[in-house]
């Protein structure tokens, strides 16, 4: 039983808000968070001294905080369809409960990737600092991921909504493990994505939003054939170009040459 | 003015060859099968529209390949493999259909005029009538008219040597035995007296007559009424399973249905239901999201070939009515009754509240107003074998109370709740099934599996998260509320397949449940 459109569009717009409002803050960038600070010492490559360097400028309280932020700002779009999934599955009074029981079991798997991903990010500007090479190298990574049947397949399984239990612990359990299997299959479908933007001397803030654009639209792709082939977000472009054409009653109907 | 192409009823002439339009049918059925799989104008081309099992590269390809891959089907028909078309043309053309959608009905409408097209094409070929239109099966009709029109069951045309294109062997009927018939009931026609495409109200259950708003994502799981019953039982009832029960026949499942030339005069008849619903005052959506079909939120456009070589691309605003598409039934009468304000103050008479007037508006639509509420549920799966499954669905203390006060406050201006049963994720590997519902040992209803199989592949379009069922149960909670029952911790549910589920086979059913939904 869907929620009413009234329900889904509340919904959605609440997310969409959480999320221009992480995004503000970002742009704001409170404490530098956001962006790697380096000084002599850590551009003389890579050693103990530039590490202890790196991590006293950029302590890694600041780097947890500016990864949580990211993973607010970009990935909360992605949520619309599990979220509505468990809402609709729950009863009323408990519909808070199980959405927040997914996130924390979402988030608690985006942190750990944080923590690898970030450790990645120290170790490649330690080796190449202030160089673009680690973000080329990434980049050219994501780009193989994202042609892959693995990153099919990820994608794929994080269209399966599956059951859920309505009562007591069995129903926090359920929500808590469906945030976790949720996150495992978005992790493996955008760690280079969300990795290479953070990589970036410049241009950081531009490539967040292209690569939020990129995960928000692949979700809205229906499951495909596990294959090698280039996946970008032509279904989001598509229906971006169409509402717009919509609105401006310029959409033509269909063709129809003679039916005799 | 008047149509130039009437579809008329398969049943006259009895059915048989004597009926012009089912003789000249077969005829043409056996020119376009007499071309290539890569053809597009040809019987298979166009039977993979709908959905095939002939490309290997696609998850719902069998590994290692079996039935119901094409190379598996028993003959006849003598189904080609081989060659596949271009990827180019695949792409345009192939695993359209729209089910759980609200663009089933627009979809498929347009999928038998570009049929009928080629049909006639090759009717005229061989010196036929310029106006041939497709008959249609109306399972409904008096007397046999629920058995299949015989000349489907003919092995020879008149000539008594020429092979009977519209014989196939696979199709097996409701009792696996060949005797093709739908049992009516369980298949029924009330769909006729929803009175919105999408949504509900007080004389519409969920998610109404046409199906639901898939949104920007169209992930939909739930057939609309008129998707559901008659239309996937109908599939089901008529492919079958096998007598053997090793497999199963081609109307039971999408990926082969449309190989079956009876599936046309189905689908006739399903468009002609749509029609007839329209011609007494109900209206299509209005939405741009609808009448722009997929296109609008970014998918592929609903595409078909022609007979003279061209394309037609095709929206639901394209073939909203008969009128704009020069076709039209030689009987577009709907089966309605009562009329929808009686049907609500029958229902308010039996709860002992005031009457509705004449004219009373049967409720908002729910697409767009009150969310519907879990009442309750069964958690854990049920596994269906032959002897069914049993599942005690534990209420919601709370929100029971509120159906209880909903129905015990029902008036006019206070309309009372709808109660839904729910089967959610329900996932298998044969779609060939019928589910008999019941609940507190009252008969809910029933529930066809076509399209579960697709439905459950991990890599599918449903990305494995089955299909979801929804049976209005409103009648049988009205009774337990007069009965004083309705105060229970607990229902009763039964769920009985149609015939025997071998150990073989897998069907789930991942959670049962129980909703409320208001209409203010």
């Amino acid at each position: 039983m869907r929620m009413s459109t009234r329900e889904r569009a509340r919904v959605n717009t609440l997310i969409l808000l959480i999320s221009a409002m992480t995004w503000m803050m970002l742009l704001v960038n409170p404490g530098s968070i956001m962006t790697l600070a380096h000084c002599p010492v850590t551009d003389a490559g890579a050693s103990l001294v530039s590490f202890q360097m790196l991590l006293a400028m950029n302590p890694i309280s600041s780097l947890t905080a500016g990864w949580a932020l990211m993973l607010v700002a970009m990935m909360s779009p992605t949520l619309m369809a599990p979220i509505h999934h468990i809402r609709e599955r729950s009863f009323k009074r408990r519909r808070a409960r199980s959405v927040t029981l997914f996130v924390i079991g979402y988030a608690a798997i985006w942190m750990a990737a944080g923590g690898v991903l970030m450790a990645a990010m120290l170790l490649l500007s330690l080796l190449a600092p202030q160089s673009y090479l680690p973000a080329v190298v990434v980049g050219s990574i994501a780009f193989v991921w994202q042609c892959s049947p693995v990153k099919q397949r990820c994608l794929n399984r994080g269209h399966n909504h599956s059951e859920l239990a309505a009562f007591g612990i069995a129903a926090d359990l359920d929500a808590l493990r469906f945030g976790i299997t949720h996150g495992v299959w978005c992790v493996g479908s955008c760690w280079a994505l969300m990795l290479f933007p953070m990589l970036l001397q410049q241009g950081h803030f531009a490539a967040m939003a292209v690569v939020t654009f990129v995960m928000t639209g692949e979700r809205l792709e229906p499951p495909g054939t596990l294959s090698w082939r280039l996946r970008y977000p032509g279904k989001l472009m598509r229906m971006m170009v169409a509402q717009a054409r919509i609105r401006l009653h310029r959409l033509p109907s269909g063709i129809r040459p003679s039916l005799r | 003015m008047m149509a130039t192409f009437t579809r008329k009823n398969a049943w006259n002439n009895g059915g048989t060859f004597d009926n012009p339009d089912l003789l000249w049918y077969a005829k043409g059925v056996g020119v376009t099968q007499s071309l290539g799989l890569d053809n597009p104008n040809s019987w298979w081309f166009f039977a993979a529209i709908h959905g095939e099992y002939v490309n290997p590269n696609t998850p719902w390809y069998t590994d290692p390949p079996a039935f119901p891959d094409w190379g598996f089907i028993p003959a006849p028909p003598q189904v080609p493999t081989t060659p596949l078309p271009s990827q180019t043309l695949q792409g345009l053309y192939w695993d359209q259909c729209q089910h759980q959608s609200w663009y089933f009905a627009p979809w498929h409408r347009g999928y038998l005029l570009a049929l009928e097209a080629q049909i006639r094409a090759a009717v005229v070929s061989l010196g036929g009538p310029a106006d041939w239109a497709l008959p249609y099966w109306n399972y409904f009709g008096p007397d046999d008219e629920y058995e299949i029109p015989p000349a489907f069951t003919q092995k020879t045309l008149p000539d008594g040597t020429t092979p009977n294109p519209l014989y196939v062997e696979a199709r097996y009927g409701p009792r696996s035995d060949f005797n093709i018939f739908v049992p009516i009931p369980p298949v029924a026609e009330t769909c006729e007296g929803n009175t919105i495409y999408t949504g509900s109200d007080a004389v519409t259950p969920a998610p109404g007559f046409g199906g639901p708003d898939t949104g920007f994502s169209h992930s939909g799981d739930t057939s609309g009424n008129l998707e559901s019953n008659p239309h996937n039982q109908v599939h089901v009832y008529v492919g079958g399973n096998a007598p053997d029960n090793n497999t199963w026949g081609l109307m039971s499942d999408p990926g082969i249905a449309a190989l079956d030339p009876i599936f046309y005069l189905h689908h006739s008849n399903i468009d002609r239901m749509w029609a007839a619903w329209n011609a007494i005052g109900n209206g299509n959506p209005t939405d741009t999201n609808w009448l722009n079909g997929p296109a609008a939120i970014g998918e592929r456009e609903f595409a078909m070939p022609l007979p003279d070589g061209t394309s037609w691309v095709y929206t639901p605003a394209d073939v909203n009515s008969l009128d704009q598409l020069d076709y039209t039934y030689d009987d577009l009468t709907a089966a309605v009754s009562p009329q929808p304000f009686n049907r609500l103050a029958r229902r308010l008479n039996k709860l002992s509240a005031a009457p509705a007037a004449a004219g009373t508006a049967p409720g908002g639509n729910m697409a767009g107003g009150d969310d519907a509420e879990l009442v309750g549920a069964h958690d854990g799966a049920l596994q269906i074998k032959s002897s069914g499954a049993r599942a005690t669905v534990r209420l919601d203390s709370g929100v029971r109370g509120r159906v209880s006060a909903s129905l015990a406050n029902a008036s006019e201006t206070n309309l009372p709740d709808h109660v839904y049963l729910k089967l959610e994720n329900v996932r298998g590997t044969r779609d060939s099934y019928i589910l008999n519902v019941s609940v507190n040992q009252q008969r809910a209803g029933s529930v066809s599996l076509f399209g579960l199989r697709r439905a459950s592949l991990k890599d599918g379009q449903h990305g494995g998260a089955g299909l979801t069922y929804v049976l209005d149960i409103t009648n049988i909670i009205d009774n337990l509320f007069l009965d004083h029952a309705l105060n229970a911790d607990a229902l009763d549910v039964r769920i009985v397949p149609h015939n025997a589920v071998p150990d073989s086979e897998e069907i789930t059913v991942g959670r049962v449940s129980i909703y409320r939904q208001g209409h203010q």
